[in-house]
């Protein structure tokens, strides 16, 4: 191996070495993105209540008792709804909003696009700080109770899901050949019939993806959520971190890779149907 | 053809309920939060309506705000440029990648997506705290007993392992964009790999990183669970803080202005950096 290094020319040592640098950076990112999963499946298994390594045995029987972690079901059962309805609900709004961005010219067209996609680059804490005192102002003035509502989370929620939802949607329009909606035009389809039939099928795999991650980025929120629960009603990863800051224990990691497996599950199903490699 | 209903109405009735949303909950509430920056705060009756800068003031002149200003940026920058240099090979690979594993590797960039901050900060938390793998190793070594917890190392290997997958999944969809017949081209004029690379790829690539960079350094700006968990108490950024002025203190004036610098040094650079990038690509 050094003889083959000496004897090498500069150009090739030096495609060895960048060779190198490029599998050291992949190992470290591979590392760094897959340690602390494997890390929490393992510390799951853990017999001691606390967190020790090495550990004096291993059990599987936190995972019987998934039930004592607190508010678990309901938390979980929260965050579900609410991802669900912001998704479905910004599907609703952003779709027809990235069809008009994409095939329809108009004033203020540039304009719109920033206003839409800018959730993405405020700050989620800022979004949530602005939420709440706006909903405690409408509570004042109106006296009607909103803090602790699915509505507000839904709605706070639907401000981080659309801009996801016009950006993968509008990446996807742009790509798709215009000729096969302006043929169905020139038929004789009126424009809602073009939109149903054609356009939105053709959009299959920009709509998965689309609801894909608005599901996400709702389902794993923090810093907006934050602000706008209420002691009765908390979403499963603020249940989660509420957990961490008191106790840091088997049981808690055996909550989330039950959560892992479920959603690897899920992601596989999706897969099946719509290729998630071809439409991210 | 009949007559045409006029092109503008329509896609107002299309981008209308979506643009209403937005501004009801975005330029509303940030509109009330900037007056309420404004405002004073009293112990008593928590806020007083007023029209004065101190707020703002006390922030820039407090050597401890602008410590932690200071702290998140650099938390930012480093992860961001970090995220770049090793998200790019893997981006490459996964975008050129033929074989039938491609769509699995892809799955496990995803899948992290999904898992949540606070799952990867539970996870380092293992592997950095007392009692975790860093320290039972320095231990067996001879070592006696350290945590890595509650540093900026702890707080910025956090960042980087929740930011990578999207910086990966963003260059990988640019790299996908790129025709492999131009590199295929500057190989067979004899480019070297890593003349192929600094003069074909990177310059092609160049819009995807600035996109997939703006990304991660947000993301990064405002990371909450991660400094929360691994900084605690010791390692202070921008968002825990605010949350702390605002549900702890009960200062919702101090907490608007944080709000509010926080926001516009992200809008900023986010808008510098991406002025930068347009601009060197029109020279080319």
């Amino acid at each position: 191996m050094a003889n083959a290094i000496q004897s090498a020319t500069p150009s090739t040592r030096g495609a060895w070495l960048s060779k190198l640098v490029v599998t050291v950076l992949i190992t470290a990112g591979v590392v760094l993105m897959i340690v602390p999963l494997l890390m929490t499946a393992y510390m799951s298994l853990f017999a001691d209540g606390v967190v020790t390594f090495p550990p004096s045995g291993y059990t599987l029987s936190w995972y019987g008792r998934l039930a004592e972690f607190p508010k678990f079901g309901q938390s979980l059962g929260t965050s579900l709804r609410v991802a669900f309805t912001a998704t479905l609900l910004s599907l609703l709004i952003g779709v027809p909003a990235s069809i008009a961005l994409v095939r329809y010219r108009f004033i203020g067209r540039g304009l719109l696009n920033v206003l839409l996609l800018s959730p993405l680059t405020v700050p989620g804490v800022v979004i949530g700080l602005g939420l709440y005192v706006l909903m405690v102002d409408i509570e004042i003035r109106s006296e009607i109770p909103l803090i602790g509502s699915d509505w507000v989370l839904v709605l706070a929620h639907l401000l981080i899901t659309t801009p996801w939802v016009v950006r993968l949607c509008v990446a996807n329009l742009v790509q798709l050949d215009r000729s096969i909606e302006e043929a169905a035009a020139n038929l004789g389809a009126p424009p809602a019939r073009v939109l149903w039939s054609v356009t939105l099928p053709m959009m299959r795999q920009g709509i998965v993806a689309a609801a894909l991650f608005a599901f996400i980025v709702s389902f794993e929120n923090i810093e907006l959520t934050l602000f706008l629960i209420s002691p009765g009603m908390i979403t499963f990863p603020i249940s989660v971190l509420q957990y961490l800051e008191y106790r840091f224990d088997p049981l808690v990691a055996s909550v989330v890779v039950v959560q892992t497996a479920v959603i690897a599950l899920l992601l596989l199903a999706i897969d099946r149907y719509v290729k998630l490699s071809k439409v991210v | 053809m009949t007559r045409r209903r006029p092109e503008g109405l329509t896609a107002s009735l299309l981008i209308g309920p979506a643009t209403l949303v937005v501004l009801l909950s975005l330029v509303l509430p940030l509109a009330l939060l900037a007056r309420y920056s404004l405002n004073r705060y009293d112990r008593r009756t928590f806020m007083v309506e007023a029209f004065t800068p101190e707020n703002y003031l006390r922030f820039v002149t407090d050597p401890f705000y602008t410590g932690v200003l200071w702290t998140t940026f650099s938390i930012a920058i480093v992860t961001t440029l970090l995220c770049l240099l090793m998200g790019f090979p893997i981006a490459y690979k996964l975008a050129r990648s033929q074989s039938r594993w491609k769509s699995i590797g892809v799955l496990l960039i995803i899948l992290p997506l999904f898992i949540g901050s606070t799952v990867r900060a539970l996870g380092w938390m293992g592997v950095l705290g007392r009692g975790g793998i860093v320290d039972a190793i320095y231990g067996a070594m001879g070592g006696t007993g350290i945590s890595l917890l509650y540093t900026s190392f702890a707080v910025g290997l956090g960042i980087l392992s929740i930011n990578l997958p999207y910086m990966i999944l963003t260059l990988q969809s640019v790299i996908e964009g790129i025709d492999a017949r131009v590199e295929e081209a500057a190989d067979s004029l004899g480019a070297s790999p890593p003349r192929r690379f600094w003069h074909v790829v990177l310059p092609l690539a160049l819009p995807g990183i600035a996109t997939g960079g703006i990304l991660v350094f947000i993301l990064a700006m405002n990371a909450y669970a991660t400094p929360f968990l691994l900084g605690g108490a010791r390692f202070q950024m921008m968002a825990p803080m605010l949350y702390r002025e605002f549900a702890v203190n009960n200062n919702w004036p101090f907490a608007a202005a944080i709000a509010f610098i926080l926001m516009l040094t992200t809008l900023t650079l986010t808008a510098l950096s991406s002025l930068l990038v347009q601009r060197r690509y029109r020279a080319q």
